[in-house]
């Protein structure tokens, strides 16, 4: 049997049903995205971690020059190992049918015999090596997807130098290739770049390393210390050009997963915090109008005999039924919106299976948020419905006390007409009222500038990445370190506008107790090509001796200008140097560490070597001169920029556009359900008052002006404070992003400013269609009865 | 000018078989069932009569808030019965001022603004200053509703109501929310300015007493006019016994 009461509340919400759906859409909006963030969380985690798990990823990594296959056993033999993979990996360049540039990759070795001990493969299709097997591979997904392979497709690659075909046998994925990416690229090219496999004789041979090895993968036993363990391996494999072991947190596949996993944390704490206060606020605003709309009704409850506890209860439903339909809706949005999202992280991250999984404890935080959320929006009016002193009912209630606004008894009352001292007055009158309506629009129109920002500080570091920082169109690798004199031989080929050299070195660098592993750069001083760039968007030119890195490694190792770093080189004579810190690159991609490159030769004890070039390339002949380094034997790989630009618009563009907009709907539907209950619920308030003006002669629109000029005084306050307010979301979130990886600039533009203003005032609009359409419904005759 | 109470001047409005149902089948009200009528210029009308006889039902037709369900009823040349919104909006606001039980001041307007209201966009209105002096509250011009008593917000409305000359005053139940003394200072200002202005006046009452200020008294039962009686002099308000 429904109650009196429940059936008062269930009539309350149908008559009041516009202004219910819309709290219910903006918590719904908060929900959705935390239950949608929350839930991706959950799937890469999961995902990661059973991955990992169940295909044995190791521990620790380590690149050396090379080592007899016994130096393993030794290794194996360090206390705290539980298991070692030795193997070879070996750059390769690839000639694709169909692909104008050349491609490049890693070939690893699998074991002639049995699976491998640690990393071991996933067959997503086509068959495993047969023992013995020659001329075939097992290539990785990404690449295979990119340049449509499928299993007995055959492809030409260049092993060390010679040219040979191979049969494409199976489709693999590799816990140490989720992210599959060229070593320090920050941003993926699937159809340049690619993973193979092949069994260990045959690359063996083709790299002159039998019974050798120049990778090694080791898995830890419980408890061991990765650092004791690494600092051994060191030791041990010095003698073999060991470049330092690295564990997970440093190895490049995991820390994009990571960083991934960051950001959305990020987002999952900041995005949907912005929108549950907005709802809050607005369960509030609608639920203390609502009461002071009904407290006659209270008083008269409570005159019959009904206790505080029961009337609080009541109001209390209202709440509950808001956050009920909110969760409800925020749910099945999250979850559909998650399913689909999920499948956007197969175009980065390659798992056997990246399923969509709620967080179930997920749903229970959006609950207990929402509901907390809503209470604390009414609990301050249903505690003043509760006090309600029942006599106040038996009398109709005393004229609001009014006095001359601020702006009157500043003197500038001459010119107002009555309806505007109306609205001015009645705004002044009630200031706590005017607060939270102008702080609802506020929000509204502070969380649009969110996204834009957000889109718009993505753009930003493309061009600075693509335009500012690296002016060239084609950078390669050479399979070995050589003289410069390599060069004269590419600056000849068709095309060439103009050439760099540089040289890449593998360090660690120390300073304090921290360190980082890092590639270090070797570039002209005044490089035209590869540059670092300073906040002001200026060319710092690289000084002599000293290295110029970016402001986050200098972050993450608490180094400032003019500290001496310890630089451990990785390769070559494996000097160990102090080198100044001479100057800050502001970058947004990866981390960067420069030096010039003579002085980078000579701290390392080598002559004027060189391990890469870029080039810029006259676009006419870039066909010409892309198909020439295809026949170049010393080429390890091939970047162009243009293809990594293309691809970087068609996967992470899209998705950050993807998600982007559906913020940005969110924040349009929450922008248009703030401004609608605002106007809905003055005309609520007002309703006695504008009936009076119609029935005394005042036209529709003359009553709708007093209206739209209340919201109207509102929205010229509130607007430019919500626009300041959006900045300061926009800022706090988007400074939050700050990884590894990606950093991202503040970007403010006047289209995300216009855009924000437009939106409101477009749901102003409508909003003040649907109050005019309503004002015609106001009952002329029921204003001359007594007050409701 | 005198207070004329007779035929002979012309009507301002004529019912002829009136009739406003509410409702349908067993649910339906027969607010008014069949009213004939004529009001006339310069006259004070009350309408008597026990609640749900029909007389708010009339004032709201004769006021242009609502329309008949069927019959005829005429504002000199104009059939209210058939008037578009627009049309009732620009009659109320030009010919009729309303007088309310609960005053319905807007509380965010001083007294002299709230008359304002009236004189800003009506076509000949009167000073809003004099309207409040004819109500004798030129002394509580720039006070807000709130500061103001009831019987002084009651005349706040009747200025209010008369500022734009109307050629109808409406008042429901003008006296219903105040005391006796208060209700009797509010009665002599509707009495003054109907005298003053020769606006046809329609005062709703359950008071019995107020039928001897008026010039006719129209008696309500049932949706229909029982009968008429004729004063053949009004008594003065302050004569009225309570």
């Amino acid at each position: 049997m429904i109650g009196q009461l429940d059936r008062k509340l269930l009539r309350d919400l149908a008559r009041m049903k516009g202004q219910a759906v819309a709290v219910c859409l903006v918590m719904a909006c908060g929900l959705a995205m935390l239950i949608m963030a929350r839930s991706l969380i959950h799937s890469l985690e999961t995902t990661r971690q059973s991955y990992y798990r169940a295909h044995r990823f190791a521990d620790l990594f380590v690149h050396l020059k090379r080592a007899p296959l016994e130096v393993a056993r030794r290794a194996r033999a360090i206390a705290g190992v539980a298991e070692v993979q030795p193997g070879i990996s070996a750059q390769v360049t690839l000639d694709i049918d169909g692909l104008v540039e050349p491609a490049s990759g890693l070939v690893r070795s699998l074991p002639d015999e049995g699976t491998p001990l640690l990393n071991r493969l996933f067959l997503r299709s086509g068959q495993w090596l047969e023992p013995g097997a020659r001329g075939a591979v097992l290539v990785g997904e990404a690449f295979a997807l990119a340049n449509r392979l499928r299993p007995g497709d055959t492809m030409a690659m260049i092993l060390n130098g010679r040219l040979r075909r191979f049969r494409v046998n199976g489709i693999v994925l590799s816990p140490e290739f989720v992210f599959e990416s060229r070593p320090g690229s920050a941003l993926p090219d699937n159809r340049t770049y690619g993973i193979f496999w092949m069994p260990y004789e045959e690359l063996a041979n083709a790299f002159d390393m039998d019974q050798a090895f120049n990778h090694l993968a080791l898995a830890l036993g419980p408890g061991a210390s990765e650092k004791a363990v690494s600092a051994e391996l060191d030791r041990l494999l010095l003698p073999y050009g060991g470049r330092g072991a690295f564990g997970r947190q440093d190895h490049p596949s995991d820390i994009r997963v990571s960083d991934e996993i960051r950001v959305l944390t990020t987002l999952s704490i900041g995005f949907p915090m912005v929108f549950l206060s907005v709802s809050a606020f607005m369960t509030n605003s609608v639920l203390s109008r609502l009461l002071n709309l009904q407290r006659e009704q209270v008083a008269i409850l409570k005159a019959f005999g009904y206790s505080d506890v029961q009337i609080a209860w009541h109001y209390l439903k209202f709440a509950i039924v808001f956050v009920c339909g909110g969760t409800l809706i925020g749910a099945v949005g999250g979850v559909l919106l998650g399913a689909n999202l999920v499948d956007m992280y197969h175009r980065f991250f390659r798992f056997p299976a990246l399923a969509f999984q709620v967080d179930a404890a997920a749903l229970g935080i959006a609950l207990g948020v929402g509901v907390g959320a809503a209470m604390l929006g009414v609990l301050g009016a249903v505690r003043r419905a509760a006090k309600l002193p029942p006599a106040e009912a038996m009398r109709p209630e005393p004229p609001a006390s009014f006095r001359p606004s601020f702006l009157e008894r500043a003197g500038l009352s001459g010119h107002f007409s009555n309806p505007f001292r109306m609205a001015v007055r009645n705004l002044e009158r009630k200031p706590w009222q005017a607060f939270f309506t102008a702080s609802g629009l506020s929000l509204a129109t502070a969380i649009l500038i969110i996204p834009n920002a957000f889109r718009d500080s993505v753009r930003e570091v493309l061009g600075f990445q693509w335009d500012i920082a690296q002016r060239h169109d084609v950078s390669l690798g050479l399979i070995e370190p050589d003289s410069q004199s390599t060069l004269h031989d590419f600056a000849r080929l068709p095309g060439v506008v103009s050439v760099e050299a540089f040289r890449n070195a593998a360090a660690r660098i120390h300073f304090g107790h921290r360190s980082r592993q890092v590639g270090i750069s070797g570039l002209p001083s005044d490089s035209m090509h590869e540059r670092a760039i300073d906040a002001h968007n200026k060319q710092i030119p690289l000084p002599p001796d000293g290295l110029v890195i970016s402001v986050k490694l200098a972050e993450v190792l608490g180094a400032r200008r003019g500290d001496l770093l310890k630089v451990e080189f990785l390769e070559g004579q494996r000097r160990v140097r102090e080198v100044p810190l001479l100057g800050l690159s502001d970058d947004f991609a990866g981390i960067k560490v420069n030096m010039e490159r003579g002085s980078l030769n000579r701290l390392m004890g080598e002559g004027d070597v060189v391990t890469g070039a870029t080039f810029c390339v006259d676009s006419r002949e870039k066909e010409r001169f892309l198909a020439a380094l295809k026949r170049q034997p010393r080429v390890a790989w091939v970047a162009v920029k243009e293809s990594l630009r293309a691809n970087f618009r068609e996967t992470t563009a899209a998705s950050i556009n993807l998600i982007q907009s559906i913020y940005l709907t969110f924040a349009t539907v929450v922008a248009f359900g703030v401004v609608y209950n605002n106007a809905r619920i003055s005309l609520a308030e007002r309703g006695r008052d504008l009936a009076t003006l119609r029935v005394i002669g005042f036209t529709q629109p003359e009553v709708a002006r007093v209206l739209i000029l209340e919201l109207g005084a509102l929205a010229f306050v509130a607007v430019p404070l919500g626009l300041l307010l959006g900045t300061g979301f926009a800022t706090g979130i988007i400074q939050a992003v700050n990884t590894e990886t990606v950093r991202l600039p503040l970007v403010l533009t006047r289209f995300n400013y216009t855009f924000a203003v437009i939106v409101v005032f477009t749901a102003s609009l409508l909003s003040a269609g649907v109050v005019l359409r309503k004002l015609k419904q106001l009952n002329l005759v029921g204003a001359l009865r007594a007050p409701e | 000018m005198p207070a004329l109470a007779s035929s002979s001047s012309p009507a301002v409005f004529r019912a002829a078989a009136l009739r406003k149902i509410y409702g349908e089948g067993s649910a339906e009200v027969r607010a008014l069932d069949g009213v004939d009528l004529e009001l006339f210029e310069g006259e004070l009308v009350v309408l008597l009569g026990p609640s749900g006889s029909g007389k708010t039902t009339l004032l709201n037709q004769l006021g242009g808030l609502d329309v008949p369900t069927s019959g005829e009823l005429w504002y000199h040349g104009m059939n209210l019965a058939s008037a578009d919104e627009e049309a009732l909006t620009q009659y109320r606001r030009e010919g009729v001022g309303f007088i309310f039980q609960f005053y319905n001041l807007i509380p965010s307007l001083t007294a002299r603004e709230n008359v304002a209201l009236i004189t800003d966009i009506a076509s000949h209105p009167m000073p809003p200053e004099e309207a409040l002096g004819m109500v004798q509250l030129d002394h509580r011009l720039d006070h807000f509703p709130a500061q103001l008593s009831g019987g002084e917000q009651q005349r706040v409305a009747i200025a209010r109501a008369i500022a734009k000359r109307p050629r109808v005053l409406l008042c429901d139940e003008p006296t219903g929310a105040l005391d006796v003394k208060t209700g009797i200072v509010v009665l002599e200002a509707i009495d003054r300015v109907n005298r003053e202005l020769g606006a046809l006046t329609v005062i709703i009452t359950h008071n019995a007493i107020m039928a001897d200020m008026a010039d006719r008294v129209l008696h309500f039962m049932d949706g229909k006019v029982h009968h008429i009686t004729r004063n053949d002099r009004r008594a003065p308000v302050s004569g009225l016994k309570w």
